[in-house]
Order: C-alpha cells, then sequence, then structure tokens
C-alpha cells in the first residue's frame, strides 16, 4: 500500500475555469467576470468547487499516468464516491501541487474498491483543498450490476 | 429544523453536453461518450460522469445559499445516469451550516447522494 503519486504544478487560469464552468452549465458569476469575484471578496476569479478534476487530468502527470503507474484500465474504473474538505479557496493565477496517496485497497464481490486521498497546496504552500476517492474497478464487464454498488 | 430546499430541475443532457464536459474537465475516459466502448463494458449507452453530477451538486448549493462558501462536501454516485433524462436535485438543510442533497431522475431514481456543510 502507500502508494504516492505527485501531479506537475498546475497554473489555475481563468479561461480554463470559464469552459468548465460553462460545461457544468454553473451560473454564478465570480466564476465569469473578474469584477463580480472581486465584489463577491475573491482577489481574482476563483476556481468551481469541483475544479480539481481539472488538475487532475489536465495535468503534464494526469490522472492517466497515475492509472498506469497503479496498474488500472481508467475505462474499468467507476467512480463511486468523491469528498472534498475546502481549505482555502483556489483562485486563478495560483500554481497547484497535488499529491495522492492510495489509503487503502480491498476487494468486495467482483470489484476491487481503491481509496485516494490527494492533498492540493498553493504556490505558497498552503493546504488548499483535500480530495478522497473511491474507485472501483470491475473485475466482471456487467454494468448493470454496479448501478448502487454499495 | 430540518428545512426543504427548493427542488431544481434539470434539462435532459444532450451526448455533445458530455463531450463538451470531457473536454473541460480532461475526463477522456470513453464509457462517458463513446458509444461502442460503452457497450463493450457493459452498458447500454454512454454514463453520464459522476462529476458532472457533482458539479451540478455544487451548482445546487450556490443556488440555495448565494455567497456562502463551502467547507466539506462529500457525494456517493449511486446510479448511472445517460443523455437524454431530466433530472431533479432535491436537498434538506438539516442543521444551520449542514444539509443533504440528491439527484434523482423523473423516475425517482436516485443517481447522486451527498451531504455538505458549509462554511
Amino acid at each position: 500500500m502507500n502508494q504516492e503519486f505527485h501531479y506537475a504544478p498546475f497554473r489555475v487560469e481563468a479561461g480554463k475555469i470559464r469552459e468548465f464552468a460553462l460545461a457544468l452549465g454553473l451560473r454564478n458569476p465570480v466564476y465569469f467576470s473578474k469584477e463580480a469575484a472581486l465584489d463577491a471578496g475573491y482577489r481574482d476569479i476563483p476556481a468551481p468547487p469541483t475544479y480539481t478534476t481539472v488538475i487532475d487530468f489536465w495535468n503534464e502527470r494526469d490522472f492517466y499516468q497515475l492509472f498506469k503507474v497503479w496498474g488500472l484500465d481508467p475505462n474499468d474504473i467507476l467512480h463511486g464516491e468523491q469528498s472534498f474538505e475546502y481549505e482555502k479557496d483556489i483562485i486563478s493565477g495560483d500554481v497547484i501541487s497535488a499529491k495522492s496517496v492510495l489509503t487503502d485497497r480491498f476487494d468486495k464481490k467482483d470489484k476491487r474498491f481503491y481509496q485516494i486521498e490527494t492533498t492540493y497546496r498553493n504556490q505558497e504552500n498552503e493546504v488548499v483543498r483535500i480530495g478522497r476517492a473511491t474507485l472501483i474497478e470491475r473485475r466482471e464487464q456487467h454494468g448493470a450490476e454496479i448501478a448502487g454498488h454499495s | 429544523m430540518a428545512q426543504k430546499l427548493p427542488d431544481i430541475h434539470k434539462k435532459a443532457l444532450a451526448p455533445i453536453d458530455m463531450v463538451r464536459y470531457s473536454g473541460a474537465s480532461g475526463d477522456f475516459n470513453e464509457i462517458h461518450t463513446v458509444p461502442k466502448v460503452a457497450r463493450s463494458k457493459g452498458f447500454k449507452e454512454p454514463i453520464v460522469h459522476g462529476m458532472l453530477l457533482m458539479g451540478w451538486a455544487a451548482d445546487a448549493l450556490d443556488e440555495w445559499f448565494p455567497g456562502r462558501k463551502l467547507s466539506k462536501f462529500t457525494v456517493r454516485f449511486v446510479g448511472m445516469a445517460h443523455a437524454g433524462e431530466a433530472f431533479i436535485i432535491e436537498g434538506m438543510l438539516t442543521t444551520d451550516n449542514a444539509g443533504e442533497l440528491q439527484i434523482k431522475d423523473a423516475s425517482g431514481t436516485g443517481k447522486l447522494v451527498g451531504s455538505f456543510e458549509l462554511a
């Protein structure tokens, strides 16, 4: 156990936040307008609550490399659970570094569960967010049986 | 003091919306966009990204609690969601700062259940 994966430092950019917010249909103007962000008390455009996905996937050392290092096929992986602790805002211009740790792995019936904890730090080395994911690797390919896996 | 929050109705996604989310998020797992791959993995059609649903849930929190930030947000993906299905987001405030929410389809089948704490 105790496998670790280090993402590359990732610069948070307003244009990418806008694209992500549009894809989700977010309506809060702070994601689209610096003026609205400043009015809301941010120092620049903030990242939405689920933005760490972008940091994981649009990274020079991305989640697919984590899969590869840990021997997983992304098309066999389902996302079972996700949680976030929000410590500080992630703001456009920040450079975020992230480290994932495999905290647990266990088998249940025909599925293997992976619990991954990812700690995100900003350029000041402050923890901004902690993400905890449960991923489910399907040992047999019967989609209908996966729904409601708990 | 449990308090029901107003239901939020989401329009059905089109397949292109899942392509758009793949590009925006960087999650190019093909079970979300390529019918042939989805079928080969045992799904009848591509499945919506769990994190797209969690993003919707975060947007619902923004609508219910404008200007409030989150301190904790936890979700479980309890069912597969697909393009062409309309969804309802339901929420309940259980204390001053915390509550629960879920995303269901029109038949009431759950897709996401979650809990949140406001800062």
